[in-house]
């Protein structure tokens, strides 16, 4: 499981990292069934929910104003968490991300760090930057510890090991826990981490946390969570340190009213889930009283200049376009080489990079809307997709060493050809009798050699028919009135 | 004093760096309009009290916590009802908490800033709380002295909760309606700790309190 490789700065493009997995029917099957069980406990919910469209409007809309005004309400933010006992740090990168947290961490001298689920964690490489520091991570979430006792990544951004099986975690617990005595049922290996994780709860000093939402008006943190291990690593410790990207800000404390109800329904079909706490900077005798937010920008600030991918960032991250969508239904999480997979992942991560990386995920899909029907904050996913894949391609055809690729040469003849009606007219017939010889009598051309293979490898072309629409047109017998 | 990064740079600077690209990207944008966003959605339910009430009790039930609906008069009775029933000897008390839900016989911790190794060998906790919404089952805290620090609710294993009728909405907007003043700190709890990681088998009980007892007390005058 270790060739998984979740940076796309060196990830394996789409199709490529797709293959292996296509052809991996235990995972395959893994996904299906925990894709299935949230998506009809969600649409049971949501469809309870009468609602449930003006929800989704209110979140669109406060989203769209806080991102509009972001600078205002991160600012708003700050002196709120400060004047209550917080320390905000602003950090432009991953790496300023990571300098700033083992910072807070080596000052208290631990050794040790307890963990909540943080994707923002994962997207600038936290963990390996803690242990070269000589600081060991330990992961607290239940799906967060199966992978990393496993040495694995995560493949859903709510459900991080939905692609793991319960004889999977048997045996990643037996080896690294120790524990040979464990059956696969869920309830006993449930049972071993609660125990495996309490004296961690009790003796490490220092948490690491993400957050959900940032409260503007307040400077209050929120975190949802279902089995209490958030709660824990928010309330024992002496030192809190929350990862945030700026795009995590709220304006004010009721905004909770829409996000909450849209968020729990949404990721996991609950009308609310387990835990949701929120607080606000230092409460003396409650709680830990060396407290840090830590703001992240790395790439946001330039999607928000885009004025349709702006809307990426009212993601609250519940994975609905995960569970739908048809593309990572069949592949999981691993094919998209980043942290965020799915449709979110396939708009996100190449955004964060700056096109830079990640150019194949906007055509990581089939483009059906399924995505865009489900998602609790209205993003327009299909637009995106459609609009990443015009920057890409814009790009890439002014590259001078993509001049004699295949596709491009194409495209530049294709522009040619059909700029006339006499040349498509001739670039018909020539088709035709070209590809005579590779049309069978079934009308249907099965493979083809060459380049043309590329197309013919997964699906089936038809062959040219004998007459076009045109001739057709002109040969049809005229009724006369 | 500036303070420096890690990295060398000024704190300030990486603040103004981001601000300044934020700035750069959000130009002529339309005024900030927060007052007039659209807010279609249900505000006030529509249920009357006894069916909003039933509705909480039906929720807490679905999430398997145990619930106990009494008379003002009987709440004494119906906790060392609770409390004997449980099996347990040794409970956390929040600092605030009345007194007369101490029921003798047992053996109170009262938390005046407890260790955290003394609520962790405590067999349970009673606490009060804020409100609760009915939609969704949530038992709302604001760690008021009678709802107790966030620990005592979270270490020990087994978890009574008070609930008066008076403190319950129907909906979600109802609560924040009731907020005054937004709360400092707040746990919002809709049933036991609880996991689906594996294989999305939802599976009772991880790190929270694996019990949640409930008891709801009549305390409105029928209209």
């Amino acid at each position: 499981m270790s060739q998984v490789v979740l940076n796309p700065r060196n990830a394996p493009p789409f199709p490529q990292a797709a293959l292996p997995i296509l052809r991996d029917t235990q995972l395959r099957k893994n996904v299906a069934h925990a894709t299935d069980v949230i998506q009809a406990k969600r649409a049971l919910l949501v469809a309870e929910k009468q609602d449930w469209q003006e929800l989704r409007a209110a979140a669109a809309a406060i989203k769209d104003e806080t991102l509009q005004h972001l600078d205002k309400y991160l600012i708003e933010f700050q002196e709120r968490c400060t004047a209550t006992g917080g320390t905000v740090h602003w950090a432009s990168s991953p790496g300023d991300a990571r300098r700033i947290i083992v910072k807070i961490v080596q000052e208290t001298k631990a050794k040790e760090v307890i963990k909540i689920k943080t994707m923002t964690s994962a997207e600038i490489d936290l963990n390996p930057a803690l242990i070269a520091a000589g600081i060991r991570p330990f992961e607290t979430d239940l799906a967060e510890l199966i992978l990393q006792l496993g040495d694995d990544e995560p493949s859903h951004i709510v459900a991080p090991a939905l692609h793991v099986n319960r004889s999977q975690v048997r045996e990643i617990f037996a080896r690294r826990m120790g524990r040979h005595d464990l059956t696969d049922d869920p309830q006993a290996l449930t049972a071993a981490a609660r125990t495996y994780l309490r004296t961690k709860f009790l003796g490490v000093d220092t948490a690491i946390c993400g957050a959900n939402f940032l409260v503007a008006e307040t400077g209050a943190v929120t975190i949802v969570e279902s089995e209490g291990n958030g709660r824990m690593c928010l309330t024992l410790p002496r030192t809190l340190i929350a990862l945030a990207g700026i795009e995590k800000v709220i304006p004010k404390f009721r905004d909770l009213e829409v996000m909450l109800q849209l968020l729990a329904r949404s990721a996991t079909g609950e009308r609310m889930n387990p835990y949701s706490s929120l607080w606000t900077g230092v409460t003396p005798g409650d709680g830990p009283q060396n407290f840090h937010v830590v703001l992240l920008d790395n790439g946001r600030s330039s999607i928000l200049a885009h004025h349709t991918e702006r809307q990426t960032l009212r993601c609250i991250r519940c994975a609905a376009c995960q569970n739908t969508c048809p593309v990572y239904r069949q592949t999981g999480g691993h094919a998209y080489g980043s942290v965020y997979g799915g449709p979110i992942g396939a708009i996100l991560t190449p955004q964060l990079m700056q096109l830079e990386h990640a150019q194949s995920l906007p055509y990581a899909s089939s483009l059906c809307g399924a995505c865009y029907e489900v998602c609790p904050v209205k993003i327009n996913i299909p637009e995106i997709l459609i609009d990443l894949r015009a920057q890409v391609t814009d790009r890439e055809r002014k590259q001078m060493f993509r001049i004699f690729d295949p596709m491009y040469l194409a495209m530049r003849v294709a522009n040619v050809v059909l700029a006339s009606p006499w040349r498509f007219r001739w670039a018909q017939r020539l088709g035709r009798v070209g590809l005579l010889p590779f049309t069978r009598k079934d009308g249907w051309i099965h493979s083809l050699p060459s380049l043309g293979s590329r197309w013919t490898m997964t699906r089936d072309l038809r062959g040219i028919p004998n007459q076009s629409f045109r001739q057709w047109w002109r040969s049809r017998p005229t009724v006369k009135r | 004093m500036v303070e420096i990064a890690p990295n060398g740079k000024a704190m300030s600077e990486a603040r103004q760096q981001i601000l300044d690209r934020i700035r750069r990207a959000t130009t002529g944008g339309a005024p900030s309009s927060y007052p007039e966003l659209p807010r279609e959605y249900t505000h006030r339910g529509r249920l009357d009290r006894n069916a909003c009430i039933a509705l909480m009790v039906e929720r807490l039930r679905e999430y398997d916590a145990k619930v106990v609906e009494c008379a003002p008069g009987d709440l004494i009775a119906c906790i060392t009802d609770c409390l004997r029933k449980s099996g347990k000897c040794t409970f956390v008390a929040p600092s605030g908490l009345s007194a007369e839900w101490m029921i003798h016989g047992f053996s109170w911790k009262v938390d005046k800033d407890l260790s955290y190794a003394a609520i962790e060998a405590s067999d349970g906790v009673v606490t009060a709380c804020f409100a609760a919404v009915a939609d969704s089952g949530t038992i709302v805290l604001h760690h008021s002295s009678t709802e107790g620090r966030r620990v005592v609710s979270l270490l020990p294993d087994w978890h009574l909760c008070i609930l008066f009728t008076s403190q319950i909405v129907e909906t979600l907007p109802e609560y924040f309606k009731r907020c005054e003043l937004p709360p400092r700190l707040a746990t919002y709890i809709s049933g036991p700790s609880a996991t689906a990681d594996i294989e999305m088998t939802r599976i009772k009980g991880v790190h929270g309190p694996r019990f949640l007892h409930v008891i709801v007390v009549h305390d409105e005058t029928p209209s």
